[in-house]
């Protein structure tokens, strides 16, 4: 039997997610293939790592927890970028693996390539190809860094693979689709009983709210963009279409701090759990955001999305009519949020593929091995 | 408003590589507040005043005290530290030249802190990504806004990358220009005397990459070259300190000196090393600068490596790519020995002038920050 051993690389809620779609692939895959199996170790680099919230989520979303918790908490770019390359390369001294897996944007998907790649691990990067052309994120950089060091790309558009191309990678770059569509067919159906609960406790009714996320440093750390923000969504919010707000309590006391004050119609919970964000997503009837996975969820899920920054990386959902780009502009959001949204009906599985990306990427990974080792298929 | 600029440096070649830039920012006091930066990654032997005399090099402004360590981990100490300094200087601008882990981990600090970037040396490609400066060349590139190339393959290698053609500019070589500033005071160098040997008469080996040195097998198959070679004309070996333990964890010392024609010796001063090259009859290495100085000085180079970065060493240089082909090395011997070897030709622009073109480009790039 030949085993592949893989170390998969995470830190971030987003990236949890992702690793679920491939670790639970990794699961199907051995049991279908009983002389080819791969063996994943998963590290948490424990940028954020809040105990109770991440052990909520790994149960939620019936994964296994990681093999390591690293422990890296947060810091300056640099500071958390640099404890995390020094206890990633111990974990692949240590575990020898024949390819790291790290998954978007964040400091520990590059702190998990740079430490692969010098040791000469190949990475395989799943979300490649992304850009949003603005140098000025700190994603981007982890993208563009990423995506240079890596031997094998999982993109999840065709506009990712042009873009790769533009940059002259074309070697190892695989069309999969997007491991995120997975999850999103997955989680559905596992949501469909809490769905009327949760609604219920937040006392708001399908298609009668707004649903807000500001979580973006270049918004929540900027006053104006901020304040902007919040000022469009005291016009937009209504009795009878409130807006719900999960927020984290650090931004809450920053507004606070710069003198915001949220009409009656304003509804400021606690950070939501996935399966808990997928319900208030479906149901919404419109939804605002800055995040990068929310608009692509929000397509997915047929509700009309509009998003709080200057350029996106799923420049798709824009073409499709489904996300209006506004920026922070308070005029815009409001006049997007009125009378912005042309659906014209694209099939999601068009762009971002068939819900299978995670088991191509399985795939792909395996016959790389098999190739290695000369066997055949 | 005066540009204020952070100058990285870390190992040995990175000074060689800057000392013509510190020098000609002196030039341009009015325009420019220059801060050189010495992260530390290399202080040993090298790196002694002797080094900063020779090169006429000003004392660092700040030293970040990060010695050797694993990749990761030097990395990580250089980034943390870095990153204290960039906030506490606020630069403009950071220069990183080169290929090594300071200048990758400063160009990623300053990325992420949204400071322009110039790299010194871009766009050299070996395309082999199992030497970590390749990496390192590779992620620079990416994010740095100024991109200074050596050579014309640097150009395509990054057109190829799709790096925007408004940010690169090809300059010349500025380990040329420090070459070529020193050419009299290493002619004045008295270290063949010192060695008791005559121009011409010997060749010169310096051997350090892990590919190289870091395994029994390999080390076998260069103590047979190198027996070999040694047959036809004496070999001098300034030794790195890091290769003479390998040399000693394999059992190779009591080897390497029995060999009667071989000359181990302890590392040289830039001056002093770059007589001995420019006397010798040709160079054996696999490092990245020797190929370039070997070319600059008209000496006869071969490479012990399967790829190089330098591409133009071997196209126009005197440089002979040979890896460890005990067969391709002899003959490469016996026709520099016959005088047959190429006699080579300067590359484009390594005409001592490179700082010079990198300043005036910031400068005119800066016109509407400065008046003239």
């Amino acid at each position: 039997m030949i085993i592949m051993k893989i170390i998969s690389v995470i830190g971030a809620r987003p990236q949890i997610i992702k690793a679920a779609a491939v670790s639970r692939a990794i699961v199907e895959h051995n049991k279908k293939h009983h002389d080819y199996a791969i063996n994943e170790i998963i590290v948490h680099t424990g940028q954020h790592y809040d105990r109770n919230m991440s052990q909520v989520f790994f149960e939620e979303l019936d994964i296994s927890e990681p093999d390591y918790n690293l422990g890296v908490g947060s810091g300056t770019h640099a500071e958390q970028t640099g404890e995390m390359l020094r206890r990633i390369e111990a974990v692949i001294l240590k575990e020898k693996p024949e390819c790291c897996l790290v998954y978007g944007d964040t400091n520990s998907t590059l702190a998990g390539a740079l430490a692969a790649v010098k040791l000469h691990i190949p990475v395989a990067h799943v979300e490649a190809g992304l850009r949003s052309f603005n140098r000025k994120m700190p994603e981007e950089i982890n993208r563009v860094v990423t995506d240079h060091i890596s031997e094998q790309l999982f993109c999840p558009t065709q506009t990712a693979v042009n873009n790769l191309a533009r940059e002259g990678i074309t070697g190892g770059v695989y069309w999969v689709g997007d491991v995120m569509y997975d999850c999103i067919l997955f989680y559905t159906k596992k949501t469909k009983p809490i769905e009327h609960e949760i609604l219920e406790r937040l006392d708001i009714r399908s298609k009668s709210y707004f649903l807000v996320t500001v979580h973006r440093a270049e918004n929540t750390d900027d006053s104006t963009r901020l304040c902007n923000i919040f000022e469009a969504l005291n016009e937009i919010a209504t009795k009878d279409c409130p807006v719900v707000l999960p927020l984290h309590p650090r931004t809450v006391k920053y507004a606070q701090k710069h003198g915001l004050k949220f009409t009656n119609y304003i509804k400021v919970i606690q950070p939501v759990s996935y399966l808990e964000m997928v319900v208030l997503e479906r149901n919404a009837r419109l939804i605002l955001t800055d995040s990068g996975g929310v608009q692509k969820e929000a397509y997915w899920l047929g509700v009309p999305c509009i998003t709080l920054r200057d350029e996106t990386e799923w420049i798709e959902t824009v073409e499709s009519g489904w996300n209006i780009l506004t920026g922070a502009n308070k005029h815009r959001i409001i006049d997007g949020v009125r009378h912005g949204h042309k659906q014209q009906n694209i099939s999601p599985e068009v762009v971002y593929g068939d819900g299978n990306a995670a088991d191509r990427i399985c795939e792909i990974l395996q016959q790389s091995k098999i190739v290695k080792t000369g066997g055949s298929i | 408003m005066k540009k204020r600029i952070l100058i990285v440096a870390g190992a040995r070649p990175n000074f060689v590589k800057i000392a013509p830039l510190m020098r000609e920012f002196k030039k341009h006091k009015r325009h420019f507040e220059v801060l050189l930066v010495h992260t530390g990654q290399h202080y040993d032997f090298e790196m002694s005043d002797v080094f900063f005399q020779n090169l006429r090099i000003p004392n660092p402004d700040i030293y970040l005290d990060v010695d050797s360590a694993s990749h990761a981990i030097q990395t990580a100490k250089i980034m943390i530290a870095f990153e204290s300094t960039v906030l506490e200087q606020k630069p403009d601008l950071i220069i990183v030249v080169g290929d090594v882990n300071s200048t990758l981990a400063c160009s990623l600090v300053a990325s992420k802190m949204n400071i322009e970037i110039a790299h010194v040396e871009a766009g050299l490609r070996s395309f082999d990504r199992t030497m970590p400066e390749e990496v390192n060349r590779m992620v620079t590139d990416s994010l740095s806004d100024y991109l200074f190339v050596s050579e014309r393959s640097g150009l395509k290698n990054l057109k190829s990358e799709g790096v925007n053609s408004e940010k690169v500019y090809f300059v010349g070589n500025v380990m040329i220009d420090t070459l070529s500033d020193n050419l009299e005071i290493v002619d004045q160098s008295d270290i063949l005397n010192k060695l008791r040997l005559t121009a011409n008469e010997y060749s010169v080996l310096t051997l350090h990459r892990p590919s190289n040195v870091d395994s029994r097998e390999t080390l076998t198959e260069v103590f047979d070259i190198l027996t070999s070679i040694s047959r036809e004309i004496k070999i001098i070996y300034p030794i790195h300190p890091r290769t003479k333990k390998m040399i000693k964890e394999h059992n190779f010392s009591g080897r390497f000196k029995k060999l009667d024609n071989l000359l181990i010796v302890d590392p040289l001063g830039y001056i002093d090393f770059a007589k001995l090259v420019k006397e010798s009859k040709f160079v054996i290495t696999d490092s990245g600068g020797i190929q370039e100085e070997s070319t600059f000085l008209r000496v006869p180079c071969l490479t012990m490596r399967e790829n190089t970065e330098r591409p133009i060493t071997i196209e126009k240089g005197t440089n002979y790519l040979v890896g460890r082909d005990k067969t391709k090395i002899l003959s490469c011997v016996k026709k520099i020995l016959n005088g047959k070897s190429k006699k080579g030709s300067i590359p484009e622009l390594w005409d001592g002038k490179t700082a010079e073109r990198i300043i005036k480009i910031l400068l005119t790039k800066e016109g509407d920050l400065i008046s003239f």
